[in-house]
């Protein structure tokens, strides 16, 4: 239901992995007597080259390359794209169940905005919902989905209670609300198990 | 507008039944930054011309240089092999579709999703009620495709498999689950005393 980039998770972890894999694979194949031989002979002309790209970049004057300014704003760079990944993770929550625009372009028309807040919809079924014997806890939370508000009911029953029956009187309650409110929005009913329905008994006399 | 929304609800269900990945990846972007952050330091470092803080990029481009040399086989081997395997884990965390322990349940107007748990325990109050056993007697575990219940009878008093298994079937089948598990009853050979 949140925004959490999925796609992007995979790929990055992805890209991650092969490349920790190739590392890997390269340190295990060092020792391999022959690689290392080569390795050993490559690296000797692969640091001259490096050397020699450092002496070219250091300007007059100074003591070193001006490349290792550049790698430090680049590794600065890195860390800035990671915190905004981290950052982008389970977004999606706001405040806005509906809303409606109207430019009032004919003459009968006048402009406006209406908006109803998410708490209508949230307060609306946890009052209902915690009238309820059979469940020991309920969240109501608006998100904004594909760019539509949409709605998410978590309900946490007691053991043994039928999730059909569960499933069936919620989703009474979210057609009681389509009409209260006047339109439909996308809602996910979402029945799952917490650690208080595991501690608390079975049953109660109904 | 409603065929907008059935649309919608699919995709919700999908995102629902699989893992978004959020755990894996927001450990991998710690650990990218704290090696990025040291190796900033260090470059900072060299670029203002300071005294290296654990060890100068000179120094360590060397000792990449002479690897086999400098180190043992076996720690090298060991070492790369722990790489590669991370990275092995972290490349099957983005290939594998990542399914959770959920099933959906069809609705016209909702997206709806249930954790095995709250099903396995619904399925086992049934089968106890029907066994006429104790809670501790009945253990059901919901798979995918299977779902598994495990009777211990009390000692002396037969179970009705039969009788179980089309109990645990119809609440199967009241829920809609998709897809339908197959349901596989169990008894054990030896009975519980004193229940």
């Amino acid at each position: 239901m949140n925004q959490t980039p999925r796609v992007l998770n995979r790929l990055l972890l992805g890209l991650l992995g092969v490349s920790l894999m190739s590392l890997g694979a390269a340190a295990v194949l060092l020792a391999v007597p022959a690689v290392g031989r080569w390795w050993r002979s490559a690296a000797v002309g692969l640091g001259q080259s490096i050397n020699g790209l450092l002496d070219r970049t250091t300007l007059a004057g100074q003591r070193d390359s001006w490349l290792w300014i550049v790698a430090a704003l680049l590794m600065l760079l890195i860390v800035a794209l990671m915190v905004a990944w981290v950052a982008a993770q389970g977004r999606g929550r706001s405040g806005t169940l509906a809303q409606e625009d109207k430019l009032g372009e004919s003459s009968d028309e006048v402009a406006g905005q209406v908006t109803i807040n998410g708490s209508v919809a949230e307060q609306a079924l946890k009052a209902a919902l915690q009238e309820r014997g059979d469940l020991v806890n309920a969240a109501v939370t608006t998100y904004q989905f594909a760019g539509e508000p949409a709605l998410k009911i978590k309900v946490f029953p007691r053991s043994g209670i039928s999730p059909h029956e569960v499933a069936t009187e919620v989703t009474d309650l979210v057609e009681a609300l389509d009409l209260l409110v006047g339109r439909q929005t996308p809602v996910l009913i979402s029945i799952s198990a917490g650690a208080r329905t595991r501690f608390t008994r079975a049953e109660r006399v109904r | 507008m409603s065929e907008q929304i059935g649309q919608l609800t699919r995709k919700v269900v999908r995102r629902e039944l699989h893992s978004s990945r959020a755990v894996p990846s927001v450990v991998a972007a710690v650990l990218i930054s704290f090696f990025c952050l040291y190796v900033m330091l260090e470059a900072a470092l060299k670029a203002t011309g300071q005294e290296a803080w654990l060890v100068s990029p000179e120094q360590a481009g060397a000792w990449l240089g002479d690897l086999p040399g400098n180190l043992q086989v076996a720690p090298l081997a060991v070492g790369g092999l722990l790489v590669f395997l991370i990275g092995v884990a972290l490349f099957l965390s983005a290939v594998l579709p990542g399914r959770r322990a959920r099933h959906t349940i069809p609705n016209s107007r909702t997206a709806i999703v249930v954790d095995a748990e709250v099903l396995a325990s619904a399925l086992a109050r049934r089968a106890r009620v029907a066994a006429g056993v104790t809670p501790d007697q009945v253990t059901v575990t919901v798979g995918r495709r299977a779902v598994d219940v495990q009777v211990r009878p009390t000692s002396g008093v037969p179970v009705d498999v039969e009788g179980i298994r089309s109990v645990v079937e119809d609440e199967l089948a009241l829920t809609s689950v998709e897809p339908v598990p197959t349901v596989r009853v169990a008894v054990a050979p030896s009975g519980v005393i004193g229940q």
